[in-house]
């Protein structure tokens, strides 16, 4: 079926389900995820807020019980087996909380001890993630960032072959961003699997391998990145702008060839144009001329939103929000409703 | 689990609560010293001036009238059906150390022990003594029982017991709270270990602050009346008490730290848990005597039981007489310190058991 299906797989969770209970009713947290990680390289996980990242991490992690289904960990169940292969695992849920009073030498040294790692590992690691200058600060004196990648030396105290961080770049400035984003490639580099949680796209575009795309606590697509995205350039799209006068002939011109025309305020965006050219020369045939012309390539935020359309809180799609080019974001690539899993790869 | 034990004692104590905790213990040490100081400072020449001329004022007063004072007090018990000695005809007479600022001293004597006890009073005639009636008198003979500056301090050394709560709660709230639970679950998540461990640091945690809190209380206190030369009867005996009591305080502060990790896991919210258990002690000091017999079961007897070696208390017997008269009596009903202890120790495992249940089975945040 998909890549990740033929390959060893660090984390795989089946059927699992998770509903929480309040006064006002059961929510839904995971509704019957089924998640595939493959063991190494960087494994986006990705998803709308809401829709299930975090809570399923935190089943993973022993933390919260899920109510039905089943995942595992370089093949051992969680939580049940968890404590026989936790040596192995580095995660980082939300935010990191250190002892505040404690340098960050003094916090890693209390770690390493209550798990027992050596303590020269925790110089190692201090270094590894370029604290050793800092190493004697009090915690509450670090930035965002210092604090991020403190917590990262801290899943590698146990020199860990998984490592999950859940959103570990919230509230971290460009430069942060980064850092941390080079050192979970690094990590992939040195062969350790790293699931990342994000709904920043095109951060995890960058540095992920593979990825797998929830909504509403179900799996809607998962596979290598490039697959995606490929799969979202077949249907990519071209925005057409032409004199206001020429806009109704042209969009006759366009769709007398078979394409998909939409208006989208002055301009207008062609579905499925594959080559800009084509629409170039249709048009010009026909005397109107084109004033610009500009190729929608699709990225994982486009495949992104197209898989999650309406599962955002209120049933909006991300539309209007920033894209990676900086202009308007593009249209979906994909229509695809939650449901039955997209699976893209070999 | 020695690890994990060694390293969540390192966290108890870089905690700035068990910092304060420590300050708290400190002050009320400081209050126990200036309470001992107040109590063993012999009066001064102005207030024995004064005594003494109030005495004088009295002693002439009784010398016109006193006789007509005793016979009218002799009238009295007889329509009382009392004799003028149980109506305390016989003790009228001005006495100077009745107008002087009371004393006491480190160690009650034996006459204010014998006096506390009810000792000297001898059972009604024609009525036999209460079965318990040994039993109480050896246990508000014992210097804990408000007579001397000893006495004093099991009140103080009982507050002791509340920080050491406080400790233990505390110590698991600011986790569940922080987030930093969870991330420790991460690292350990053998939840039962890991509830034990900490539970198991803040028992040994507060055993230093409980130990030395008391310890400073008594030399504290001692100093103060040793100053004065007013130790009283310091016998090895008293010193066994002081012992036995400061073993059993840390026995059952370690028990009290169990019980706040225990109340901190299943109420999350430190406010909650220290309220609950404040509001506990308050509604036992006020409505305990309406509760008769079942005085027996709270909290705060069966503590004082433990911790004094044994507690009274007083419950009204009610009952018509031969003339169809209600007529009450009090009876006094014994709580050995085994019994508080025994009641302490089986409550502390229930709350603990109760609480690593729920620690195993909750969702962590």
């Amino acid at each position: 079926m998909a890549v990740l299906d033929g390959a060893d797989l660090a984390i795989e969770t089946r059927g699992l389900r998770k509903t929480y209970r309040s006064v006002r009713g059961r929510s839904v947290g995971v509704e019957g995820l089924d998640l595939r990680v493959p063991v190494g390289g960087v494994h986006g996980f990705l998803g709308p807020n809401g829709s299930g990242k975090t809570t399923t991490i935190r089943m993973l992690l022993g933390l919260v019980r899920p109510d039905r289904g089943t995942a595992t960990i370089f093949g051992h169940e969680v939580p049940k087996r968890l404590p026989e292969v936790v040596g192995r695992v580095g995660a980082i849920v939300e935010s990191p909380k250190f002892f505040p009073s404690f340098s960050a030498r003094r916090n890693l040294l209390l770690l390493a001890d209550g798990i027992g790692a050596p303590r020269a590992r925790v110089d190692a690691v201090l270094d590894e993630v370029g604290l050793t200058g800092r190493a004697k600060d009090r915690y509450k004196g670090y930035s965002l960032g210092m604090k991020q990648r403190l917590a990262i030396a801290a899943t590698l105290l146990k020199d860990p072959d998984l490592l999950i961080f859940d959103e570990p770049t919230n509230g971290l400035d460009p430069a942060g961003i980064r850092e941390i984003r080079q050192t979970m490639r690094g990590l992939a580099d040195q062969g350790k699997t790293v699931l990342v949680s994000s709904h920043i796209l095109a951060e995890v575009e960058q540095i992920a391998d593979t990825v797998s795309i929830v909504a509403r606590g179900r799996l809607v697509a998962s596979g290598r990145v490039a697959d995606l995205i490929g799969e979202g350039a077949g249907a990519s799209s071209v925005r057409v702008r032409v004199a206001p006068e020429d806009t109704t002939i042209a969009t006759s011109v366009l769709e007398s060839g078979g394409l998909l025309v939409r208006r989208e305020h002055d301009a207008l965006l062609v579905d499925g144009a594959g080559d800009a050219a084509q629409v170039n020369r249709a048009l010009g045939e026909r005397g109107v001329w084109v004033r610009e012309l500009t190729p929608m390539q699709a990225d994982l935020e486009s495949v992104f939103l197209g898989l999650t359309a309406h599962e955002t809180p209120g049933g909006h799609t991300h539309r209007g929000e920033r894209t990676k080019r900086g202009g308007p974001p593009p249209e979906p690539a994909h229509s695809a409703q939650p449901g039955p899993t997209t699976e893209v790869g070999a | 689990m020695m690890r994990l034990l060694r390293v969540e004692l390192r966290r108890l104590w870089a905690r700035r609560v068990t910092r304060w905790a420590s300050a708290v213990v400190l002050l009320l040490v400081a209050l126990g010293a200036f309470t001992a100081y107040q109590t063993a400072k012999p009066p001064s020449a102005q207030q024995i001036a004064e005594a003494k001329q109030f005495y004088a004022d009295e002693l002439e007063w009784w010398e016109s009238e006193g006789e007509q004072a005793v016979a009218e007090c002799a009238e009295g018990a007889e329509a009382e059906g009392m004799t003028p000695a149980e109506w305390g005809c016989e003790n009228m007479e001005p006495r100077l150390e009745n107008y002087l600022p009371p004393t006491q001293t480190f160690v009650p004597s034996a006459e204010q022990l014998e006096e506390s006890s009810g000792a000297a009073e001898a059972a009604p005639e024609g009525e036999e003594p209460a079965p318990n009636a040994a039993a109480v008198q050896e246990i508000q003979q014992s210097v804990w029982h408000d007579w001397g500056g000893l006495g004093t301090l099991d009140e103080l050394a009982a507050l002791l017991l509340m920080v050491a709560l406080v400790v233990g709660v505390s110590f698991v709230t600011a986790e569940v709270n922080s987030g930093s639970m969870g991330m420790w679950l991460t690292f350990e998540p053998r939840r039962r270990r890991v509830y034990w461990s900490k539970a198991a640091a803040a028992a040994l945690g507060t055993v230093p602050l409980v130990a030395v809190g008391f310890g400073l209380l008594v030399g504290t206190s001692y100093a103060a009346y040793a100053s004065f030369d007013a130790l009283g009867t310091m016998t090895g005996d008293v010193w066994v008490q002081v012992a036995g009591f400061a073993g059993r305080l840390v026995a059952a502060g370690a028990l009290a730290a169990v019980i706040g990790v225990a109340l901190g896991i299943l109420l999350k919210h430190a406010a909650a848990a220290v309220g609950l258990v404040a509001a506990g002690v308050w509604a036992s000091a006020v409505f305990a005597y309406p509760l008769g017999e079942l005085q027996r079961w709270l909290p705060t007897t069966n503590v004082t039981a433990w911790l004094n070696g044994g507690n009274v208390f007083v419950v009204d017997d009610c009952a018509p007489d031969a003339d169809g008269m209600f007529v009450c009596t009090q009876a006094e009903h014994v709580v050995t310190a085994g019994q508080g202890g025994l009641y302490l120790l089986v409550a502390g495992v229930v709350i603990a058991l109760l609480s690593v249940v729920v620690f195993r089975r909750r969702d962590v945040s």
